[in-house]
């Protein structure tokens, strides 16, 4: 049996507590994730999955309840060490892939590194490592907004890679990919998954929910986890 | 922080500066522009209040000029006599000063006339002299200036005209030094007899009589008994006419500088507007960089880094040009505030100096500030949640 990389219990998450304008987001969650494995998150816009992958990815902690990724509670941790944590146990492919458009790929790929301090050559051996094994090596230096939605994807994918996390969360990763491109995206998933990572992914797309890769579905509703 | 993490920081704010180039070098321009405002204004004063006291350092210790309707004229020699009897006078020396201006070159030279012998250590004037000696009669010695005006490189003679429009030949002698270009740039020296003649001026009168104390402690005395003497004169001592110029420099320095100091306030709100107002892009800049692992206070060092490298190209743009501005072309912007046609001679060359203390103070009153500025915007901007780049 692996042991649990995230766990969650009775976590809640309330926007604007106290407010007139207070969102409960999430309420009472229980989860846990095995480390190496595959799960996806799946609900309706506004559901809360979001709010949950952001708890997961260590962006802010929960409003009450246990959460401990990778070990580490999250519970009244300040953003500092949040941040440190998040960088070091997450890396995060996003829905619109926030690849910034101006920056080279390889500026792009190597940015998690620079506040770590590490040199601009070390930098670069990373980026070209990721970028071989993602098949974007000759758009090293093209600057991101003169590439393919579907290079910015593998853009994303060597970003949120270049520290090694060994979680991987992506957001509605196939939103906008055609169909060779989601099933492309996923292989990457499931070579990421045999090489030890540990991937959360949430998505309305069948191709997701339904590929072998994916051993767990999560139905989020409400703010809650649905139990059909 | 690691030496290499503020390196990457400095790359990563070199990139971001030249992604917003235009409006990186908007705020570069207008500091700049401020800068070369301050500095320029720094080195006229300092360069004119060195040539004036350059100036006043060869002045002689009290001046006396005779008045008529509260007018100067010229001062008949023969005071000289009453004013040997007074105790401590040294050297009572005529001096024929006067301007010159050559039409067909545009120029305005400054004519003395004088016997250098005549004066405690005036034989030492002749070290000052390139290539000749000091004047005899019929011959001048030129300041650079006024050879490179005349373009006398070829001949050894010239004529100037007397009042009456006949000319008077002169000889030239030699000329002033490179290195004493403060003092006698513009300068025509000749013999004392000569200047009177150019001037059409009687042979027992000069412009004014230099008088030279042997212990300078007693000048104000001294100045009070020739006054006494010579109750239609007006008595000059060197400390006065130090008095004068500051009062003037001052009063000028003192209104330019609130003008200055207006534009660089404007400055100041420019660059916060500049600073605060973050575009959209900025700002999922920020929550990209934030939610990848970029601590609220690395984002405040890259905006440090970015305001430094900002702030210290313009200081090095703004000084650069304050000095060329000074050196090369005369301080045409400052020069008629600070120094007006009719208070120093206008063919003055200005030598800026590099002062390090004002240049420190500018930098504080300039780099300083502007940091500051940035400062709040850039703790805003820090501020922005890492989940804003999952929205």
């Amino acid at each position: 049996m692996t042991a649990p990389l995230i766990e969650l219990e009775k976590v809640c998450k309330t926007y604007n507590q106290g407010q007139p304008n207070e969102v409960r987001a999430l309420r009472d969650i229980d989860l846990v994730v095995a480390a190496n494995t595959m799960v996806c998150l799946q609900g309706a816009s506004g559901s809360g999955k979001s709010t949950l992958l952001s708890i997961i990815g260590c962006v802010f902690p929960p409003t009450s309840g246990r959460a401990a990724i990778a070990g580490k509670q999250l519970a009244r941790m300040p953003d500092r060490f949040l941040t440190i944590h998040r960088r070091n146990t997450i890396g995060f492919i996003f829905q619109h892939f926030n690849i910034l458009p101006e920056l080279t790929v390889l500026e792009n790929i190597t940015l998690p590194l620079m506040p770590l301090g590490v040199a601009p050559r070390e930098r670069k051996e990373r980026a070209e490592r990721l970028m071989g094994m993602l098949s974007i090596s000759h758009r090293a230096n093209f600057p991101a907004r003169q590439i393919s939605g579907g290079e910015l994807q593998r853009v994303a994918i060597a970003r949120a890679l270049i520290n090694d996390p060994p979680i991987i969360l992506a957001d509605e990763p196939t939103a906008h990919l055609d169909h060779a491109l989601s099933l492309a995206f996923m292989e990457i998933m499931q070579e990421l998954q045999r090489a030890g990572k540990t991937v959360i992914l949430t998505s309305h797309d069948p191709l997701i929910t339904k590929h072998p890769a994916v051993e767990r579905i999560i139905a989020i509703e409400d703010g809650a986890i649905h139990v059909p | 922080m690691s030496f290499d993490k503020q390196l990457n920081i400095i790359d990563y704010s070199l990139s971001s500066i030249w992604r917003r180039r235009f409006k990186s070098l908007g705020v570069m321009v207008v500091f700049s522009g401020v800068i070369f405002l301050l500095a320029s204004f720094q080195m006229t004063t300092k360069a004119l209040t060195t040539v004036a006291g350059e100036s006043l350092a060869s002045a002689p210790e009290i001046t006396i000029q005779k008045m008529r309707a509260g007018r100067q004229e010229s001062i008949p020699v023969a005071h000289q006599a009453k004013l040997g009897v007074i105790f401590g006078v040294r050297t009572i020396t005529p001096r024929v000063w006067g301007y010159y201006f050559n039409e067909t070159k545009g120029a305005n030279y400054t004519i003395l006339g004088l016997d250098p012998l005549s004066m405690p250590l005036g034989d030492q004037l002749g070290q000052a002299i390139d290539n000749g000696s000091l004047p005899k009669e019929h011959e001048v010695v030129l300041g650079q200036g006024v050879q490179a005006s005349l373009n006398s490189s070829g001949s050894s003679m010239f004529s100037l005209f007397r009042p009456d429009l006949t000319l008077k030949p002169l000889t030239i002698a030699g000329t002033f030094k490179a290195g004493t270009n403060l003092l006698t740039y513009d300068t025509l020296f000749m013999n004392l007899n000569d200047a009177r003649d150019l001037f059409s001026m009687a042979d027992d009168m000069a412009t004014d009589l230099c008088v030279t104390v042997a212990n300078p402690n007693e000048v104000p005395t001294i100045a009070k008994k020739i006054a006494a003497l010579l109750p239609d004169t007006r008595v000059v001592t060197r400390a006065q006419i130090q008095k004068t110029y500051q009062a003037v420099f001052g009063w000028r320095s003192g209104f330019a500088s609130i003008c200055l100091l207006t534009a660089l306030t404007s400055f100041i709100i420019f660059a916060w507007d500049k600073a605060s107002g973050l575009t959209p892009e900025e700002k999922k800049e920020i929550g990209i960089l934030k939610i990848i692992g970029w601590q609220t206070s690395d984002v405040l060092v890259l905006r440090f880094w970015e305001g430094v490298i900002v702030s210290v190209v313009s200081f090095v743009v703004g000084y650069t040009l304050a000095y060329i501005h000074v050196s090369f072309f005369e301080a045409g912007l400052f020069r008629p505030i600070l120094i007006g046609w009719s208070v120093l001679h206008p063919a003055m060359r200005l030598i800026p100096t590099v002062d390090l203390g004002e240049t420190l103070l500018i930098l504080c009153l300039t780099v300083v500030p502007y940091l500051a500025t940035t400062v709040i915007p850039a703790w805003r901007s820090a501020i922005i949640p890492a989940d804003s780049a999952l929205n």
